[in-house]
């Protein structure tokens, strides 16, 4: 039963157990103990009697557990279809889209998981499933891009974003490079190579071999609002505060809604002693990233500067109350068993 | 021609003097600091206790106007105080005074508790405190339970400062706390994903750990303090895993504030209210996040008037991948962030503890120096740029609100890499030119002194409290020389849970005397003296006897 686990069921259970026959009782409580083939033999024999769309639909979901699927997919899809918003719908609609996936019906599977996701949004396991679903999807697209463009820039690219995301800065570098000297015309190449730059080392020389790759990107594509402000960013570094108010005032005018830039181009007006300058671009940060924390505390220090100490005050405690970890965060799982210790 | 000479005189009376790069050596061994300190595993660390420890004193015990050092030892070791022989040398006096406690001992702090002209010594611990009475000068006493200062469970305590918070002319006793922490429950390396860094199993903390509250203990005059914590207001908010204490009057209103570095939590800024209350106030005034709205890693924290506008800055050490912390403060305890545009932004690979402003030229304005080393050992096996030991950071104040890294000139002693925790700055010899004494894990300390004479000239100023505590701890100081007027103040504790030497030390320029000297006592009178000469170490005793003692 390894498609659909038994930590699912109990709620259903506990749920259906009251209103039922004690033949499809005794099925639903042999299925969870996992005695699926008692449970099988149980839901055969309720459907003997009648049509009764429970034990249809755990028939389904048996079949579906030990290796079944093309028997159990019909089921499965009238039991996800049928049962609206109980979770028997939810259980159904997980099986489906498992045996979706084991029957290479992979538009059906999207389907599924995608309906799943609308009514189950905060659900663990549909978006594990859903996960898991578009990791496989990456998987065969990049296994079949290897296989049949292995020379493409494209593969250096792919290759350099993977090296990125498990923290390998030298040989992203490196791949970027690669694809740069095959592509050199590719917008984002630039781009993406001088932030594993940036992300390579602490050293200010990368500031320097960073800085070109963001011009250049610029030089692809004049209106790229993200490379003004990189370029800003690593003029900041290098205390030219000057120069880089120009990039920000650019990066904010091509793209009023990039909230960092909209920051950073107010703090650089802050120091410039224009607070007043600096406020409704701040006001504007907060209203496109609401739990931005960096946005509310620049707000709530801009208006403390500018004697609007009640705005300020209502900005901390929104400042105070992001700082907060959600409800239920492992932290605080953590915090409180190690209270309970000493 | 004369009348162009004045002129051309006053010009060089206020020029700057010309930039000569320090040679910092580190003498310990040959001044005698050649024990090693022990503060747990060297290749691994199982706890996080093993990662905090220690910090360094200068304390000037036997009054013989040289400072002497004290080094904080972990589990293993023992502390050990070191008398300064005047000649840049010191001898080991630890069993010979009676300093006999060990444990992990993390922070110590100085000041006379007691006002009876002899300055006192507390250390903190893992596990219980320890006050030390200076028996004049000759021998130290462990006096912590009959001060009422025992505990009632075992605290991770950290800094400390004496603080008069009631102007009372008694000095009281501020102590941070980082976390609760119990090897016996404390999760194992790899534990959760609070137990890992860059993918390694590291030791557990402070992320996951429970938190513990800071202390305020009042000094009753009487030789005893009460514990005020709650009252106070210093208790709360306890969702902060505090470490390095800085005190000073930031909103310049005659009451001394308490801030203090907390570790991926919010800094805290306990704001007098001048009726033995505090009101935590850190994020409003901007001293809480970095400029992102982030908690960084906050170890130590130091003060200065960085920018000469008059107010007292604060610059806090972080962990590596963040920057270190400048604040600026705009006067009234408003600040702002100023890493970036004052050039501090850079050295983002180091984990910083002790800090401290000090001016090593003379020139008159405080430079910077950082004492690095990270808290796991395991990184060295990553071979990235970030290591275990590491070398400190020097920056020189330009004098324009910015600063220059300039580490790689200067000398020796800076670039020697150990995994550094606390640093402190004093005058040893009494010529001008500050030394930094830096404990080192499970290593000899570095005394970092300067081969090369500053050029500027400088005045070292000691100060007696008569109605004030005698520590003179709080009192404010302004010297005008060469037409700049500089600000400091006598402070306790500081830096990563360590004392500089309780004398103040100015660096004066091309000035070769000291227009005058103002002293704002704790309390409230105001004390100036004019016309001095620069070049010495000067001695001032709290006048209360004319009208501008104005209490």
């Amino acid at each position: 039963m390894r498609a659909i686990k038994r930590s699912l069921v109990p709620l259903a259970l506990s749920a259906l157990a009251m209103a039922q026959p004690s033949d499809l009782l005794d099925g639903l409580q042999r299925f969870q103990r996992g005695d699926y083939a008692g449970a099988e033999a149980q839901f055969r024999d309720v459907l003997k009697k009648g049509d009764d769309a429970t034990a249809r639909t755990f028939l389904a979901l048996v079949e579906a557990g030990t290796g079944r699927c093309r028997e159990a997919l019909p089921d499965l899809d009238k039991g996800f279809s049928d049962n609206r918003g109980a979770d028997t719908q939810r259980l159904a609609g997980l099986a489906l889209a498992q045996c979706q996936i084991r029957e290479s019906r992979t538009e059906d599977a999207f389907r599924t998981l995608e309906r799943l996701k609308t009514l189950y949004p905060d659900d663990a396991d549909v978006l594990y499933q859903t996960a898991r679903f578009y990791m496989g999807a990456w998987n065969q697209t990049v296994r079949e891009m290897f296989q049949k463009n292995p020379a493409s820039f494209r593969v250096n690219q792919l290759s350099a974003e993977v090296f990125e995301t498990e923290s390998k800065y030298d040989a992203a570098i490196d791949e970027y490079r690669k694809a740069l000297a095959k592509s050199p015309q590719t917008i984002g190449l630039h781009f993406r190579l001088g932030r594993a730059i940036l992300m390579q080392s602490h050293e200010a020389a990368a500031l320097r071999e960073a800085l070109p790759e963001f011009e250049a990107e610029l030089r692809l594509n004049p209106r790229d609002a993200a490379a003004e402000y990189e370029i800003a960013q690593v003029l900041l570094a290098e205390q030219k505060a000057d120069d880089a108010l120009p990039h920000l005032q650019r990066a904010a005018d091509l793209a009023p809604d990039f909230p960092e830039a909209l920051i950073a181009l107010a703090k650089c007006r802050a120091e410039h002693g224009q607070n007043a300058a600096a406020i409704p671009l701040l006001e504007h940060a907060v209203e496109l990233t609401p739990r931005s924390q960096a946005a509310h505390l620049a707000l709530m220090l801009a208006y403390r500067n500018a004697g609007r100490a009640q705005d300020a005050q209502a900005q901390k405690e929104i400042v105070d109350k992001l700082m907060k970890p959600p409800e239920g965060e492992f932290s605080e799982f953590l915090k409180k068993l190690g209270e309970r210790n000493p | 021609m004369w009348r162009g000479l004045p002129f051309v005189l006053g010009f060089l009376a206020a020029a700057p003097s010309p930039s000569v790069n320090p040679d910092f050596r580190n003498i310990a061994r040959e001044a005698g600091l050649d024990r090693s300190f022990p503060n747990g595993g060297a290749v691994s660390k199982k706890y996080i206790i093993e990662t905090t420890g220690s910090g360094v004193a200068w304390i000037d015990y036997n009054n013989d106007g040289y400072p002497d050092a004290f080094v904080i030892s972990g589990e293993g070791g023992a502390s050990r105080l070191y008398r300064n022989n005047g000649n840049s040398t010191f001898t080991g006096v630890t069993a010979e005074v009676g300093i006999t406690r060990s444990g992990w001992g993390q922070g110590a702090c100085v000041g006379d508790y007691d006002n009876d002209g002899y300055p006192d010594l507390f250390v903190t611990y893992w596990g219980q405190n320890v006050l030390y009475h200076n028996v004049k000068g000759k021998r130290f006493e462990d006096v912590t339970e009959r001060t009422n200062l025992l505990q009632d469970h075992r605290r991770y305590n950290t800094g400390c400062a004496f603080v008069d918070y009631d102007n009372d002319g008694h000095l009281d006793l501020f102590v941070s706390n980082y976390l609760k922490f119990d090897p016996a429950t404390t999760p194992k390396p790899g534990a959760n994903p609070y137990c890992w860094y860059r993918g390694m199993p590291v030791n557990c903390g402070p992320r996951g750990l429970p938190f513990e509250s800071n202390l305020l203990y009042h000094n009753r005059g009487d030789g005893t303090f009460s514990d005020v914590s709650v009252s106070s207001g210093v208790a709360t908010p306890n969702q902060s895993y505090c470490l390095g204490v800085l005190t000073g009057d930031f909103n310049g209103d005659g009451w001394p504030d308490i801030f203090v570095a907390c570790d991926q939590t919010p800094s805290l800024l306990y704001m007098n209210q001048k009726n033995g209350k505090f009101s935590e106030e850190a994020l409003l005034r901007g001293v809480a996040l970095d400029e992102n709205g982030n908690a960084l890693s906050g170890m130590g924290a130091t003060a200065a008037d960085y920018d000469g506008d008059g107010n007292l800055d604060i610059f806090r050490s972080n962990f590596s991948d963040e920057r270190e912390t400048l604040y600026r403060n705009r006067g009234g305890a408003q600040f702002d962030e100023t890493t970036s545009i004052a050039g501090l932004a850079r050295n983002t690979r180091f984990v910083g503890w002790g800090c401290l402003f000090f001016d090593f030229d003379n020139d008159g304005w405080d430079d910077l120096f950082l004492a690095n080393g990270h808290v796991f050992p395991e990184v060295d096996r990553l071979n990235i740029d970030i290591h275990y030991k590491d070398r400190s950071i020097l920056y020189r104040n330009l004098g324009n609100g910015k600063f220059l890294d300039i580490s790689e000139q200067s000398g020796p002693g800076i670039l020697e890499k150990h995994s550094s925790r606390g640093a402190a700055a004093a005058d040893i010899a009494n010529d001008g030119s500050l030394a930094i004494l830096v404990n080192n894990q499970n290593e000899p300390p570095s005394l970092l002194k300067n081969h090369n004479k500053p050029v500027g000239n400088w005045v070292l100023l000691q100060l007696e409290g008569v109605r004030a505590n005698r520590s003179a701890i709080g009192a404010l100081v302004t010297v005008t020389a060469g037409g700049r007027s500089q600000r400091n103040e006598v402070r306790s504790g500081g830096s990563y849970l360590s004392q500089n030497d309780l004398r103040l030390h100015f660096g004066l320029g091309s000035a070769q005397r000291i227009d005058s000297v103002e002293i704002r006592w704790p309390g409230g009178g105001v004390q100036t003296l004019r016309n001095l000469d620069a070049n010495r170490v000067i001695r001032i005793r709290e006048d209360v006897s004319s009208a501008q003692a104005g209490h």
